[in-house]
């Protein structure tokens, strides 16, 4: 916890802020300044704060900043006085207000879907067909009367189709179109290509510039870049162990495993290239990549450094 | 460290064992997760061991669950402002979206701003988001918001204030 600052000198640095940025500010504020953090440790730490405050207000550009407020305030699931109801506390009065006042439920159906990096999210579309999209992925939905189309911008979805016979039920990446007849699998969409499993039923993989179609089999899996297909492979049974939130290996190069992990957490996962080699075998769970992290390192010559929780380096021991 | 010192973590020690399962099983009841469940319960003891040292009376598990419910409350929020964050830069021209490394300092950065965006009473988080995010001098801000400059001043002070007491 940080400690306690005397409100009074909290007071004082925020009256320096204000001066200095009023556009009035003479060299004498500065100089003033300077000797004002250093009358007491205490000043010296209020000032750090005020500084990391500038920090903050400067690492974020003003147009992101903006429209990310602007989101929250139309997009927000609940308020803190809901999110607080849900939990079973009722609030007398609360002096904490929300950012915003007009909160939309999150329960509110939308066409646009994303999940935050480590999230993964169910859904049911309005024909039954179920979704569980996986970490980090964005994709929009748009049903009309000939068809149901996904397009998957980021990320891998798992899709279990509900039957329309009149309906087809396509999802579209940038590399083309998978289409389902009448089953569960799931596309994951890369940078140059996007892959396809089936566990039930079919899929017709159609590459966006034309090119030979595939049809791809339960127990199959394949590929898909802009122009072409790639060959038919038996279904990696490792392949779709997300959705029970494992990360199955067997004798995955390291790199490989730690490139997987960095898609369920947020910020920089380095590997040092003297242990990217390593074969690694085992089950890592998704939902706690630091679990999996120290298990790594439990098992393996390696060792894993943080400067932060967004950033992590692993590397020989 | 002297035995003063020692009794608060004892004291603590005697709660985590008995009530953290309870806890734990309580939380995943309200969040449906176990990962997250575990990870809250443990920021819960964190956060009471950082308390200054106090007695947890008679209804320990009243105060846990107290904290336990700030906390998911604000992971909620955490999770709300990275969603929001994410779809504005996958708006952004390829040019503009920041590289992976500044990303989640910007992100941060933001879940820090939001937070004390909380304290702040309406006009002077309006007056904080105009001179701090759309870079508007003073003068300015008075002019779009018809008040005098004395008055943003002091809204910008309230606002400064606010930030540096969260921080």
């Amino acid at each position: 916890m940080n400690p306690q600052i005397d409100p009074l000198i909290l007071g004082e640095a925020a009256d320096w802020l204000v001066q200095l940025q009023s556009g009035a500010a003479t060299e004498a504020d500065h100089r003033a300044v300077q000797l004002w953090r250093n009358r007491s440790p205490q000043h010296a730490l209020a000032w750090q704060r005020a500084e990391a405050l500038l920090g903050d207000l400067r690492a974020v550009p003003g147009s992101v900043a903006n429209d990310t407020f602007q989101r929250l305030r139309h997009n927000t699931r609940v308020g803190r006085r809901q999110a607080l109801h849900r939990l079973g506390v009722f609030l007398l009065a609360g002096p904490a207000v929300w950012v915003a006042a007009r909160e939309l439920p999150w329960q509110q159906w939308s066409a646009d879907q994303r999940t935050a990096i480590g999230e993964q999210k169910h859904l049911t579309l309005p024909d039954g067909t179920q979704l569980l999209i996986n970490t980090g992925s964005a994709l929009n939905i748009a049903f009309s009367r000939e068809e149901r189309r996904i397009r998957l911008l980021e990320g891998e979805v798992l899709i279990t189709t509900a039957k329309d016979p009149a309906r087809s039920f396509i999802v579209e990446t940038r590399h083309g179109t998978a289409r389902a007849l009448g089953t569960r699998f799931s596309v994951r969409v890369g940078e140059q290509s996007s892959q396809v499993a089936v566990t039930e039923g079919a899929v017709e993989m159609l590459p966006q510039q034309g090119g030979q179609g595939l049809i791809l089999k339960a127990g199959e899996q394949g590929g898909f870049s802009r122009d072409s297909t790639a060959p038919v492979q038996p279904l990696d049974g490792a392949a779709l162990t997300w959705e029970q939130g494992m990360l199955v290996a067997r004798n995955m190069r390291l790199a490989d495993l730690l490139n997987e992990l960095g898609r369920y957490r947020p910020g920089v996962l380095r590997c040092h290239a003297g242990v990217a080699g390593l074969s690694v075998s085992g089950a890592f769970p998704l939902h706690d990549t630091d679990a999996s992290l120290r298990l790594l390192q439990d098992t393996l010559p390696i060792r894993v450094s943080s400067l932060t929780r967004y950033w992590v380096a692993v590397e020989p021991r | 460290m002297s035995s003063i010192d020692r009794a608060p973590n004892l004291h603590i020690e005697s709660l985590y064992c008995e009530h953290h399962g309870w806890l734990h099983g309580w939380l995943n009841r309200k969040l449906g997760n176990a990962s997250d469940a575990a990870d809250l319960a443990h920021d819960t003891f964190i956060r009471l061991l950082s308390k200054p040292a106090r007695s947890f009376g008679s209804e320990p598990r009243a105060l846990l669950t107290h904290i336990a419910k700030g906390l998911v409350v604000d992971r909620w929020r955490r999770q709300d402002v990275e969603r929001a964050y994410l779809e504005s830069i996958a708006h952004l021209p390829e040019a503009e979206v920041p590289s992976p490394e500044t990303r989640w300092l910007i992100l941060e950065a933001l879940q820090r701003i939001d937070n004390m965006l909380r304290e702040m009473p309406e006009r002077a988080r309006q007056t904080f988001l105009l001179s701090q995010i759309d870079g508007l001098t003073y003068g300015q801000i008075a002019e779009q918001l018809g008040v005098s400059l004395i008055t943003v001043k002091r809204d910008m002070r309230e606002a400064f204030l606010a930030c540096l007491s969260v921080a």
